[in-house]
């Protein structure tokens, strides 16, 4: 075959995917296959919640959500403490934006911890351990999106902990606009890459 | 509603397009639809190959710094788009001159 017709079979195959994936349910479909249902969350003594990315102290819509998710948690009684994650290279980091956030929606002070020093979950994993390790907290209720649940389930046993997972529905799986396809779409292949290279690292 | 919406109005612009054609440009549709694929082929390929370089790149600013690069650097949707500007330049040229 030459260039030019390898080019058009390239070209028909991506023209091809992108009409599946925008303009029919093929995304939502793929999220409901990779990403399990959770059962209702149970108490715990602590809640966790992952980092999704700060602007220069302006929350991302991922990182607002799984904010708010714990919160509801913690206002449902579920758990006396929350652990608000997530870095910062200008300005304050996510994690204190998100203290302070919850402190606004009437959290108190004493229920809150803020550690910005995880960059991967991989990282907030371990970070989490030596916070909440000394304080004998060995239960926690997980927040993250869906899709990234698994993943981030699976580092968080990893360092010892018990796993409850409490993820926030921060994707739409079952819509008609071919835009909010495409993001899930492009959130799901995101996370199956992060899944891939966390198994080649640990072979390494 | 959204889906419909948009391919009704890609559709009726499409066919406004093909109405002012001219009858001679009309033969030529075979070639253009073979010419817009080889396109979004290479756009393909320029993305790809963005993505590998992003990656490497990443990768290789923390081994060599020590300091933390997010890979999420290479998710942005201005790659996709300036890939496909590079897709369109690369065609042009190698496009023989007209006259």
């Amino acid at each position: 075959m030459s260039a030019r017709g390898a080019l058009r079979v390239v070209g028909a195959a991506a023209l091809a995917l992108f009409a599946a994936l925008a303009f029919t349910p093929l995304a939502g479909v793929l999220y409901r296959v990779l990403v399990p249902p959770a059962p209702p969350p149970e108490a715990a003594p602590a809640i966790v919640v992952l980092g999704a990315g700060v602007d220069e102290g302006v929350l991302t819509d991922h990182s607002l959500r799984r904010a708010l998710g714990g919160v509801a948690l913690f206002r449902r009684g579920l758990a006396p403490l929350i652990v608000m994650l997530g870095p910062g290279r200008r300005g304050r980091s996510e994690a204190e934006v998100r203290v302070r956030l919850a402190e606004e929606l009437g959290v108190p002070s004493s229920a809150l911890l803020a550690d910005p020093r995880g960059s991967t979950t991989r990282d907030e994993a371990r970070v989490c351990w030596e916070d909440l390790a000394p304080r004998g907290v060995r239960k926690i209720l997980l927040v993250t999106g869906g899709q990234h649940m698994p993943r981030a389930a699976a580092l968080f046993r990893r360092v010892g902990f018990e796993v409850v997972p409490a993820p926030v529905h921060d994707m739409p799986s079952d819509v008609d606009r071919p835009e909010a396809r495409l993001e899930v779409a492009h959130d799901l292949l995101g996370e199956l890459l992060a899944r891939a290279l966390g198994r080649v690292a640990e072979r390494r | 509603m959204h889906t419909a919406f948009i391919l009704l109005l890609v559709g009726l612009s499409t066919l406004a397009a093909a109405l002012v054609a001219r009858k001679g440009a009309r033969r030529r549709l075979r070639s253009a639809a073979g010419k817009t694929l080889e396109t979004v082929g290479l756009a393909a390929v320029f993305l790809l190959v963005n993505a590998v370089i992003g990656f490497s790149l990443t990768l290789l600013a923390r081994a060599v710094t020590g300091a933390f690069f997010s890979l999420y650097l290479n998710d942005d949707v201005t790659i996709l788009a300036l890939s496909a500007l590079q897709a369109l330049l690369f065609q042009w040229w190698r496009e023989p001159e007209e006259g």
